[in-house]
């Protein structure tokens, strides 16, 4: 068996667009699914009963689905649901934020809860009124633990934007095996995907940890 | 927007067979990374020098390439350079142990190593050996430790095995795939898997939630 890397090199072009997106709809999954995240942990947390319940609902139902099927889900669902014609880049994107945003509603629940109830009566008991309490006392402890968290959920999510490659959304893996089809380079092309996505994440995966010793909390 | 439901009462042998191979995936492969990763997480620890960087370079680059990729390159691409090639079950239970693995053991080195020093020095001044202070005072006070961590680690496994459909692996993502090509009713079918799914993975993570409170106190020091 002989293998030929010059079909690597004659894709670069390719790949390197396809690496691109892969990063672009890391960046925009988390651009959306913050905010979104602290909505619905607000909404979980302080909101009217009922709409708590939705929001829980709605947060555990996607912490329990694998990924790719709400890629497929909402492949099919969301051009009847809502009547648009979505690219496939966009419905990937709404996939990734729906599962990303439940997540991370955990975490920022978590973390606020994860503060004792002790620190907010000693602060007001200290003349502090809620709000203040709430953001010199409990926010500044909670930031500390909830950035670790969101650390290691943004490396989950680079290594999760390769699912979207099933509803031909143009990321690297997509694009790898694309061109794997024409080229009939398996092996080659494979390798060439795997080491790009390495190249890109052992870096995150490492910077995760040093956020962790970082930012460890001795309360 | 009809919603036929008829279409899962007609195949439900079909989607059956699906939730059957992906529960046995998601066992084996659970198993095997469990075993892996207790393995290479006491070799990184306990093992000779010369094996620590190997096996940290190994569990760091699990963690930064996607699921996806190694299924993919375990099925198509290990073949080429091996001459076997191998049933698309097979090829998903290797590349799922192999990559949960490492996760597997990062959770038995944090387990263990949150056991504070002080036991292993005063089990050390009574006299034990290593071995036995890694069997009777560490690990037993590190598993139950564990327990949450490998409760979201199972849930991760079952969850990706649905992944293994990109290998034709006919678990029940994939099944669901062709059946929503068969019947074109893709709404009804992956709405039934997602169904599905939830009922499997709820049940885990909460059953292991309340595993872990009842026995907590036991890992407690």
């Amino acid at each position: 068996m002989t293998f030929d890397w010059s079909v690597v090199a004659d894709h670069r072009a390719a790949l390197v667009a396809a690496t691109g997106t892969t990063i672009l709809l890391t960046i925009a999954t988390m651009a959306i699914a913050v905010p979104c995240g602290i909505v619905v942990a607000a909404v979980r947390l302080y909101a009217w009963p009922p709409l708590r319940a939705i929001a829980a609902a709605y947060v555990e139902l996607f912490r329990n689905l694998p990924l790719i099927l709400v890629v497929y889900w909402a492949f099919y669902v969301l051009p009847i649901a809502t009547g648009l014609g979505l690219s496939p880049f966009a419905t990937g994107l709404a996939a990734l934020a729906l599962n990303v945003t439940a997540y991370n509603a955990e975490t920022f629940r978590a973390g606020l809860g994860s503060i004792r109830r002790g620190q907010l009566e000693a602060a007001m008991a200290l003349g502090m009124s809620r709000r203040q309490a709430l953001r010199r006392v409990i926010l500044p402890q909670a930031v500390r633990r909830i950035l670790p968290v969101l650390a290691s959920t943004w490396v989950s999510l680079f290594k999760d934007t390769s699912l979207v490659s099933v509803i031909a959304v143009g990321e690297l893996a997509y694009v790898a095996m694309q061109i794997r089809a024409q080229t009939f380079r398996v092996l080659e092309m494979l390798t060439a995907m795997a080491v790009i996505y390495w190249l890109l994440g052992y870096p995150q995966a490492k910077l995760v940890d040093w956020i962790q010793r970082r930012y460890a909390v001795t309360e | 927007m009809d919603f036929d439901l008829s279409v899962i009462a007609d195949h439900w042998r079909f989607l059956g067979y699906g939730v059957g191979v992906t529960i046995v995936l998601a066992a084996a492969s659970g198993a095997a990374s469990l075993a892996l990763g207790l393995g290479i997480a006491l070799a990184r620890m306990f093992g000779p020098r010369w094996l620590r960087v190997p096996l940290v370079f190994y569990i760091d680059s699990m963690r930064a390439v996607p699921v996806l990729v190694v299924l993919v390159w375990t099925f198509f691409a290990l073949p080429m350079l091996t001459g076997l090639t191998m049933p698309p079950f097979a090829a998903a239970l290797i590349g799922l142990s192999v990559h949960l693995a490492a996760y597997a053991a990062e959770i038995v080195r944090a387990g263990v190593e949150s056991v504070r020093p002080g036991q292993t020095r005063a089990s050390l001044a009574l006299g034990m050996s290593r071995a036995q202070i890694l069997r009777r005072i560490v690990l037993p006070q590190a598993i139950v430790r564990m327990l949450p961590a490998f409760g979201s680690l199972l849930s991760v496994t079952i969850k990706d095995t649905a992944i293994a459909s990109v290998i034709a692996v006919p678990e029940l993502m994939r099944q669901s795939e062709t059946l929503a090509g068969q019947s074109f009713q893709p709404i009804e079918v992956y709405s039934f898997a997602m169904l599905v799914y939830f009922l499997l993975l709820f049940p885990v993570t909460r059953g292991v939630d309340r595993l872990y409170r009842r026995v907590a106190h036991l890992g407690r020091s």
